[in-house]
């Protein structure tokens, strides 16, 4: 089977303040300075955090991207049911930038990247079908792919359908080869895995950023675990 | 000189369409509003449409050639308000 290699990463979740980590942004606001004014003022938080650590991890736009959000742009998405609801017209920019794969689809015009890009919804599976999906690439003959997992709160509208989830994004540069300082990603399947929570984003970043703990994905039965660097 | 229409077109425009950091001063009345000058995209086009609909009662037509003449700048937009409004 094609083996998976951490290669970089990048986060932003103004929820951890790790001064030393300089791959994790922790600003409220994040920067989007790789996209220009006209584009970036279409984008949410997520959406800025994403451009932002694209162009970090892969400057030339070259790489496949693969991107994963449980729950998308609740607040865009509410608010077009709120306008559906009244027989108001729509706001086509509200629309568009409604679908799942708006985010990817704006760093894809700011990028000027012509390369594939898949936006994915899992229910709480989202970590497990990225690493399926980019596994899928690799072994087609990519060199590297890039990896995003990105959610905000929920609306309050939808609180009790949903579990509670905090602003995170994390980007994640994997090929199917060591290089230096690439660490292995290890999966071992593990049919005890059932009492935790699906991953969200802010846990892959705690685990990149822990070293040594598993994440673990209780609807698949899988376990991730990260050799130290090569 | 503006008129008190661009004025208000003007900020109809920053608002319908979440212009961050343009002020209505930064808005030259003949200027391109699209691609070149401002800078607004065919998303923009279609929420203007929208924003002059709703806020005076005019439906365009989907004839692309018009469309063009009226949303060349904010004269030209200026002028259809004020020759086709209805509120």
């Amino acid at each position: 089977m094609t083996e998976l290699f951490l290669h970089d990463w990048r986060a932003w979740t103004p929820r951890r303040q790790v001064p030393d980590e300089t791959r994790l942004d922790s600003a409220a606001k994040p920067v989007g300075s790789s996209v220009p004014a006209m584009l970036r003022r279409r984008l949410n938080l997520v959406g800025r955090a994403v451009c932002d650590m694209l162009p970090a991890l892969d400057p030339q736009a070259n790489r496949v991207v693969l991107h994963a959000s449980r729950h998308g742009d609740g607040d865009r998405t509410l608010e077009l049911l709120y306008t559906l609801a009244e027989h108001d017209p729509i706001s086509p920019a509200r629309f568009g930038l409604s679908v799942h794969n708006a985010i990817v689809g704006v760093y894809s015009i700011a990028s000027d990247s012509r390369r594939s890009q898949q936006a994915i919804a899992a229910s709480g599976a989202e970590w497990a079908a990225l690493t399926i999906e980019a596994r899928g690439y690799l072994a087609d003959g990519e060199n590297e792919v890039l990896v995003v997992f990105a959610d905000q709160p929920v609306p309050a509208r939808f609180a009790d359908y949903a579990p509670e989830t905090e602003s995170a994004a994390v980007a994640l540069r994997l090929g199917s080869r060591p290089a230096p300082g690439a660490r292995r990603l290890h999966v071992t399947a593990d049919q005890t895995v059932t009492a935790v929570q699906p991953p969200q984003p802010l846990d892959v970043i705690d685990w990149l950023m822990s070293g040594h703990t598993a994440l673990a994905c209780p609807m698949t039965h899988r376990r991730w675990q990260l050799d130290a660097p090569v | 000189m503006t008129t008190a229409l661009e004025q208000e077109l003007k900020e109809m425009i920053i608002e319908s369409l979440e212009l961050e950091d343009v002020t209505p001063e930064d808005i030259d009345p003949e200027e391109p509003l699209f691609v070149e000058g401002l800078g607004l995209d065919s998303i923009d086009a279609l929420e203007l449409g929208l924003a002059l609909q709703k806020r005076y009662g005019i439906t365009l037509e989907s004839d692309g050639e018009a469309s063009r003449e009226h949303f060349a700048n904010l004269k030209s937009l200026a002028a259809l308000v004020e020759a086709r409004r209805v509120k």
